[in-house]
């Protein structure tokens, strides 16, 4: 068995996961938060990617738009990583083989470069066309990026459910 | 790694969906059988059950349920169905040929028959309401 799949196992047998599977309420619960968390992570980040494609608030810097919209991003991020997580070790061991599950963790990992090339290229010298209404082409490539995988991180893990 | 994908692709619809997802309207069956194995598990239970044939060869079926908070509403609880006990399932098929069923009403060991659907699946016997309507033939006894 590979490691991977072995430790998934473990995770499905554990009784803390067992409880979550096994629940009449808590596991929808949980359900439901993840939803919504991810509502506040896609919508907070779209304000600022519509924001560097010239489409919304365009008289207001994007330096300020990303400081005002960040805090809940994160947040957002942080409560769904933990709920997915807690999700995730309730059915891990029907996760592992699940394609649209792996499909999700792939695009998560693609959505995370994403943001690290962004600040360590174009960003860091925001400050340049922070103003303008329509951000540099390579902005604008990283925020269709940006949209185009978070909305793909969504429909994949939509899909978990069907495959 | 090729090998990993065909395995992907193999494996079983296990997670949360509607009834016309997974399994075919037009393929009811009715089996009898002894509990192997309960899976009270979110989104959906599983109970598999060994089912004999008319020649007595036997096979696994799994027979695919509501929540474990579904059920509950139902008054069907976690040890209302013990390995070796022999239930009745009226239910439908999976689409891909498996020995997989939706149990739409399942008589318990207790004689108790109940509706086995996810609210709102959209399958038989869904009305909208937790209970849902009691399709099936009641036993004979």
């Amino acid at each position: 068995m590979p490691i991977l799949q072995h430790l998934c196992q473990l995770l499905y047998d554990s009784s803390f996961g067992t409880m979550l599977r096994e629940s009449n309420n808590a596991f929808s619960v949980i359900e439901s938060i993840h939803v919504l968390s991810i509502t506040l992570v896609f919508g907070t980040i779209a304000i600022l990617d519509l924001r560097m494609l010239g489409l919304i608030l365009r008289p207001i810097a994007v330096t300020r738009v990303a400081r005002s919209v960040f805090p809940l991003t994160w947040t957002g991020f942080a409560i769904s990583f933990i709920t997915g997580f807690l999700l995730f070790w309730a059915e891990s061991a029907k996760m592992y083989p699940n394609s649209a599950f792996r499909t999700k963790l792939i695009l998560l990992a693609l959505v995370g470069l994403n943001p690290l090339i962004f600040h360590t290229t174009v960003y860091r010298r925001v400050h340049k066309w922070e103003a303008l209404h329509l951000a540099p082409w390579r902005a604008r490539a990283a925020a269709i990026a940006s949209i185009t995988l978070w909305s793909g991180v969504i429909i994949a893990g939509r899909a978990i459910a069907y495959f | 790694m090729l090998a990993c994908v065909v395995t992907l692709a193999a494996a079983p619809a296990y997670a949360h969906h509607s009834f016309a997802a997974e399994f075919d309207i037009t393929k009811p069956v009715r089996l009898v059988g002894k509990v192997t194995r309960i899976e009270w598990s979110n989104p959906h239970t599983y109970f598999y059950i060994d089912v004999a044939d008319a020649s007595g060869k036997v096979a696994n079926w799994a027979i695919e349920g509501a929540s474990p908070g579904a059920l509950s509403r139902r008054s069907w609880e976690k040890d209302d169905l013990k390995i070796g006990q022999t239930v009745v399932v009226e239910g439908y098929r999976a689409k891909n040929g498996s020995n997989t069923a939706n149990g739409r009403r399942v008589t318990l060991p207790d004689g108790r028959a109940l509706y086995g659907g996810s609210p709102g699946d959209g399958g038989p016997g869904d009305n909208g309401t937790d209970q849902g309507d009691l399709p099936g033939t009641p036993i004979a006894k």
